[in-house]
């Protein structure tokens, strides 16, 4: 009587993202604290160290980026802490689906809700610290290829402290070195362009790290997940 | 003759193989200490460009080397642990840690005080440098996450797959000074040859043999104490140390 | 600064590392074994 769901990672993606996002539209309240977030750290930096603009200028890509990496960080618990609370995790846990579908549609569905208003901002933010046209480019590319890339490990590391003791600093222990290549990288793109240098290979890199993310994070963030609910 | 290759991974097996084996790690560190230290404080000679100073290398490059390659294995033991889904294995991850973290102080402080009077700064935010300063955050979040739950299996687990997933920051470390043009030495220790002066790498060497039967000794005391620990509850920990006949009241 | 400050600050705080490292390690396995304790007195209380 009853059909059985043939799970596949596709189908089980697009449930998890679609929920997601449709969460996180009737629930636009993360999305707009990390865009506040950002905007607001990003302003504060000018009132610290002056705003003169040569050194806005030199400091800018990196102090955008840790603010976009911040921004990103706090809204990391959002992917699974409410989920574990209620138990829609283990729900989702016993699906037909296989878990690196849904979690990987939960991941990307995060990184919509963070890291693309992020990347879509960091231009603005980029005007106002003077950066050049092409620097400016180059800084958004970069976070539009390291940002899903915080998201995979963000995700790893939240998955990991599901129900652990020391909170937001424990998330922050694990989650912050792990980012730091990322804002190396990142970072260091823009930089690049802005000196005359060329920023592909920063780009490249950050690329080539996005690509074995996509492939390998998704599995770390099922096995944390397993472990969580065991 | 078939091998039990699980033979040892039973905690109370492991716990008095560890402890006969410990002393003689122990031993061997002294003793290879002692001739390192020698070579390095007494035979090797003056550096032309860098005078006495240059002698930190014989803790700082040990300590450093070591850093990285505990991480390595405390991943191995990780990933262990998380495959045969052993307890011996977790708790030798755990064991390593704190040994692991020490020479990764060590490195950087010893580091801070090379490059004072070598480079003019105490610090500076290097790839190398700066992913030895993450390393050390790495040992911090697996020892604080394997200690943040109240099962020790959860936390076993958990850490075993953050160990794993922080080793990708170890190649680049490695790899970092040939990617990065900095102010530190580039790697001047290679199988084709050296460009020091052959006592200066005898020292080390003998230095990095120290610190690493010196870390084996201490991960097998750190290991007994970590079974004694977890295995509390069992009759074979109760029997290791009877209990002191009291005198009853009355 | 002498070479020589450089040289007592680097030693001095590896022997101290190394130092503390083992006293720690005794720390824990007297903790250990005060556990060990703990359980059989409450054992014996059953």
């Amino acid at each position: 009587m009853n059909e059985t769901v043939d799970g596949t990672f596709a189908a089980g993606f697009r449930w998890a993202f679609a929920r997601d996002v449709r969460l996180a539209w009737r629930h636009p309240g993360e999305t707009l604290l990390v865009i506040a977030f950002f905007i607001l750290v990003a302003s504060l930096f000018p009132l610290g160290v002056g705003a003169d603009p040569g050194l806005l200028q030199r400091i800018g890509p990196g102090v955008i980026w840790v603010c976009a990496l911040l921004a990103a960080f706090l809204s990391l618990p959002g992917i699974f802490a409410a989920d574990y609370a209620d138990g829609t995790l283990e729900q989702m846990a016993l699906s037909p689906h296989p878990m690196a579908g849904w979690a990987s549609g939960k991941i990307a569905a995060h990184w919509i809700a963070s890291g693309l208003p992020l990347t879509i901002l960091s231009p603005l933010i980029a005007l106002q610290y003077g950066l050049a046209p092409d620097s400016l480019a180059v800084l958004a590319c970069a976070l539009a290829l390291g940002t899903p890339l915080l998201s995979l490990l963000g995700a790893a590391c939240g998955a990991l402290t599901l129900g652990a003791r020391g909170g937001g600093v424990l998330l922050a222990l694990l989650a912050l070195p792990l980012f730091v290549p990322v804002l190396v990288f990142g970072a260091g793109a823009a930089e690049a362009q802005a000196t005359g240098l060329s920023p592909s290979p920063h780009l490249s890199l950050l690329g080539a790290g996005l690509i074995v993310g996509a492939m390998a994070l998704p599995a770390a963030v099922c096995a944390a997940v397993r472990i969580a609910l065991d | 003759m078939t091998i039990n290759w699980f033979y040892f991974s039973s905690p109370s097996t492991f716990y008095r193989f560890a402890g006969a084996l410990a002393p003689w790690f122990f031993a061997l560190a002294a003793l290879a200490a002692t001739a390192g230290l020698y070579i390095g404080l007494v035979v090797a000679p003056t550096d032309a460009q860098q005078g006495e100073v240059y002698r930190v290398i014989f803790v700082h490059v040990p300590a450093a080397w070591m850093s990285m390659f505990l991480y390595f294995i405390m991943a191995a033991y990780a990933a262990m642990s998380l495959t045969f889904n052993t307890r011996l294995a977790a708790m030798m991850a755990r064991a390593i840690a704190p040994t692991g973290a020490m020479f990764t102080f060590v490195a950087l402080w010893t580091g801070a005080f090379w490059g004072k009077p070598t480079w003019g700064t105490y610090w500076v935010w290097d790839a190398r440098i700066t992913s030895e300063l993450v390393l050390l955050f790495l040992y911090f979040g697996f020892i604080a996450l394997a200690s943040a739950f109240e099962d020790p299996r959860r936390g076993d687990r958990a850490a075993a797959l953050l160990a794993i997933i922080g080793v990708v920051n170890l190649p680049i470390i490695y790899f970092s000074v040939q990617w990065w043009n900095t102010l530190h030495q580039g790697s001047s220790v290679s199988f084709k040859g050296t460009s020091m002066h052959v006592s200066m790498l005898y020292g080390m060497l003998l230095m990095a043999l120290a610190s690493w039967m010196y870390s084996i000794g201490t991960a097998l005391v750190r290991v007994r104490a970590i079974i004694v620990e977890r295995e509390r509850r069992t009759r074979w920990v109760r029997d290791l140390h009877p209990a002191i006949p009291r005198s009853v009241p009355g | 600064m002498s070479h020589d400050f450089y040289l007592w600050m680097s030693y001095g705080m590896t022997a101290i590392a190394i130092v503390a490292e083992i006293i720690a390690l005794r720390a824990r396995r007297a903790r250990a074994l005060l556990h060990v304790e703990e359980e059989r007195e409450l054992e014996a209380q059953d």
